[in-house]
């Protein structure tokens, strides 16, 4: 990842010394850990475009059927129904799965795209410029949104935004909303990292060879600070399943269920401010939330454990494919230094 | 998190994460200056009158810090919360819409803005009367939940840490991953049904609906007694010590197995955010130069590392706690909401979420709590360890 002093120097036109990607690729192949994580998101990706695919005219609306509804009783995993049967929503789960699949993963590419632009360009900025008028403003934001719970401001937030103006709510301005707000750890791991490269020998050298300081930092500072962002992707794919599987207990369904327990099915509802579009809206943590409500309630116990077991595979084995390749990548840039 | 802008930042780990804010006990490669992580410099350390004079410098500026992150936090709640609405109601000027979102919103007659009551008893309450009911159960949980999470994440961190073997690492790291992409509502609702029987035959009472036994237990048949009112134990409000004043020793014994249990999963929960914070500071350590010297001495590493590193790290430690205090309130919260801890703050938070006012009111004493807390604990890392101090 280091550049050399001399291919840096902007008067210079040798080429660099160091070795392509191609090159490297073919020396040092990336680890175990890389691959496993990339089979997996690649996975991802295809049940995706499969699912806009063969959805493609109904992709936001899972079907209802009535005849899944209660007081039918509940139907488990069976080859016709592979994840059974949530019978609030009235739908098969391998479909309300598969068809929330491309939703989640542009949402979760979304949401980690503003985190990962802003964290890394302003992080990398206020280190590199360490002390200036960028540090102090990024590092003051960063500490003074650090001390609220992300999910509280963003649930007021969007509470906000429903009552002030209800047009406004919705996906895309959740996933604005959420990337704005996860920016500032993303950009205080990086700042840090990017303060202490500032100060490296290579970097003295690119700068004593008269490279400019924006060439710099686009060309030795961003691309170095990459490590800390590695680190940091997985984590911030929590909360984004955090906030959404907790909707359907905002929207009042544990206190629904707890109201009369003997009766084992829950409408589903959107709490204020939801930023789903709708109730038979497919998305992971939403099912997730649900059929935790649902399936695991007081006092049924873990008798329909798939209405909440599938939906939390989904969210967890996407959170170790995002895992397992950034950590591979992160461990092959450390074994190529 | 609550840092002087100039000094915040973090401590670089070897996989190139960082622990946020902790960058008074970072250091630059070659820099000799003494550093919190990687112990004590070679030579002598710096005199103590500098030591005490770096500290209250530092203590000053960080506590002139607070008022204005406080009202950073107001200004993102009135932007955030207020802003569409002022605009969609023909833009009022900014200083207008602000100075009648800090006069409703704090005027301390909960619920009186929006006109929405719920909860309990907090019609025309003041704040403090509704503190008193919801913050000390909290506390209480609280109170449990950081040890138990302590006495978990303080020996995994250290050994996941510092054995350069990945056979402990690499499954440490991907078990804590996984505890932080478990929503916390849903392994509290499981743990709460996994329990609901067995703590229903041994006390006949249910692990959750608060701390104290629920109403339909069999002690209370006869109605609470007279220190509990709607869900509130007085004199001290903390249900576990009014227990123990009044001598009811079942309602004690209760009331300690259901915060246990409750604060078990928010240790676990919060264990996940914290390792991988803490697991970077040991691997720094482990580097160290004077771990180093210790070892080609023929110094254990049993010994290094629980002699030398964990008194080390310990400060740093107590930093990264304050910094994820957040985290900790969040998953706090989310128990209580997935236990229906109708005595506790989360489930104020709960049902208070259609109600803008109230939200911005507790949300703006989270803050409050929490700068604070920071500000407390960066003192105590420091005087525990003046080098950072000195440091910066």
């Amino acid at each position: 990842m280091r550049g050399g002093a001399v291919a840096d120097s902007p008067t210079d036109p040798s080429p660099s010394p160091q070795p392509s990607l191609r090159a490297r690729w073919a020396r040092r192949p990336p680890p175990f850990e890389f691959w496993i994580g990339s089979v997996l998101l690649g996975t991802y990706l295809m049940v995706g475009l499969s699912a806009l695919v063969v959805f493609r005219n109904s992709l936001a609306v899972l079907p209802k059927n009535q005849a899944w509804v209660p007081p039918f009783s509940p139907i488990g995993p069976s080859w016709a129904h592979p994840f059974g049967v949530m019978p609030g929503f009235g739908t098969d789960l391998f479909r309300a799965i598969w068809q929330a699949t491309p939703w989640d993963l542009a949402i979760v590419a979304g949401i980690l795209f503003v985190d990962v632009s802003l964290g890394l360009l302003l992080g990398a900025t206020a280190g590199f410029y360490e002390g200036g008028v960028v540090d102090a403003v990024v590092t003051f934001v960063g500490d003074s949104l650090g001390s609220v719970p992300p999910y509280l401001l963003l649930i007021v937030v969007f509470v906000g935004l429903g009552a002030g103006a209800p047009g406004a709510v919705g996906l895309p301005a959740f996933v604005l909303l959420f990337g704005l707000i996860l920016w500032p750890t993303m950009a205080r791991t990086v700042r840090e990292r990017a303060r202490i490269l500032t100060h490296e020998g290579f970097v003295e050298a690119s700068r004593a060879s008269g490279a400019t300081p924006r060439r710099v930092l686009v060309r030795h500072i961003v691309p170095n600070s990459l490590g800390p962002v590695l680190a940091q992707l997985p984590i911030d794919i929590a909360p984004i399943f955090f906030v959404l599987s907790v909707l359907p207990w905002f929207a009042d369904c544990q206190n629904t269920y707890i109201a009369n327990p003997l009766r084992p099915y829950i409408v589903p509802a959107l709490p204020v401010g939801s930023p789903l579009p709708s109730v038979s809206f497919p998305e992971w943590g939403f099912l997730l939330g649900f059929g935790t409500c649902e399936g695991l309630g007081f006092p049924v116990g873990p008798t329909y454990w798939w209405m909440y077991l599938f939906p939390l595979l989904a969210i967890l084995g996407l959170g170790f494919a995002v895992a397992f390749v950034c950590d591979g990548i992160e461990r092959w840039r450390r074994l190529e230094r | 998190m609550s840092r002087h802008p100039t000094n915040a930042g973090g401590v670089q780990n070897p996989s190139g994460s960082a622990v946020p804010g902790a960058s008074a006990t970072a250091q630059r490669p070659g820099d000799v200056r003494p550093n919190a992580v990687t112990g004590p410099p070679p030579g002598p350390r710096g005199s103590r009158g500098r030591g005490v004079s770096g500290f209250w410098t530092y203590a000053l500026r960080r506590a002139l810090l607070i008022p204005v992150q406080l009202g950073f936090v107001l200004l993102i709640l009135y932007s955030a919360a207020n802003l569409p609405a002022t605009f969609a109601k023909g833009r009022p000027g900014f200083l207008e819409g602000f100075s009648h979102f800090l006069v409703n919103n704090f005027n301390g007659n909960w619920g009186a803005p929006s006109g929405r009551l719920v909860g309990f008893a907090l019609v025309g309450h003041t704040w403090a009367q509704v503190f008193a009911a919801y913050i000390p159960s909290s506390i209480q949980m609280g109170a449990f939940a950081l040890p138990i999470a302590a006495a978990l994440a303080y020996p995994v961190s250290l050994l996941a840490g510092w054995s350069p073997r990945q056979w402990l690492d690499t499954p440490a790291r991907y078990l804590t991953l996984l505890g932080a992409l478990l929503p916390v509502v849903v392994v509290g609702v499981l743990v709460y049904t996994a329990l609901f029987f067995p703590f229903l035959n041994a006390f006949q009472d249910i692990p959750g609906s608060g701390l104290i036994p629920y109403p339909l237990w069999p002690g209370f048949i006869a109605g609470y007694p007279s220190w509990i009112h709607e869900y509130v134990t007085s004199p001290t409000g903390f249900p576990l010590v009014d227990a123990l004043i009044h001598h009811a020793w079942l309602i004690a014994e209760i009331t300690f197995v259901k915060t246990v249990i409750q604060a078990s999963v928010v240790a676990v929960a919060y264990v996940a955010v914290f390792f991988r914070h803490a697991r970077s500071i040991v691997r720094a350590a482990r580097d160290s130069a004077h771990i180093t010297g210790a070892r080609a001495i023929g110094v254990s590493e049993r010994k290094l590392l629980w002699r030398y590193a964990a008194k080390g790290v310990t400060p740093t430690f107590f930093l990264i706690f304050a910094l994820t205090i957040p985290q900790f309130l969040g998953i706090l919260f989310a128990v209580q909401i997935a236990f229906n801890d109708t005595d506790c703050f989360g489930y104020l938070l709960f049902v208070n979420l259609g109600n803008l006012p109230v939200m911005d009111a507790l949300i703006f004493l989270i803050a409050i709590v929490v700068l604070v807390w920071t500000f407390v604990v960066d003192l105590i890392a420091v005087r525990l360890d003046p080098r950072g101090a000195m440091a910066r």
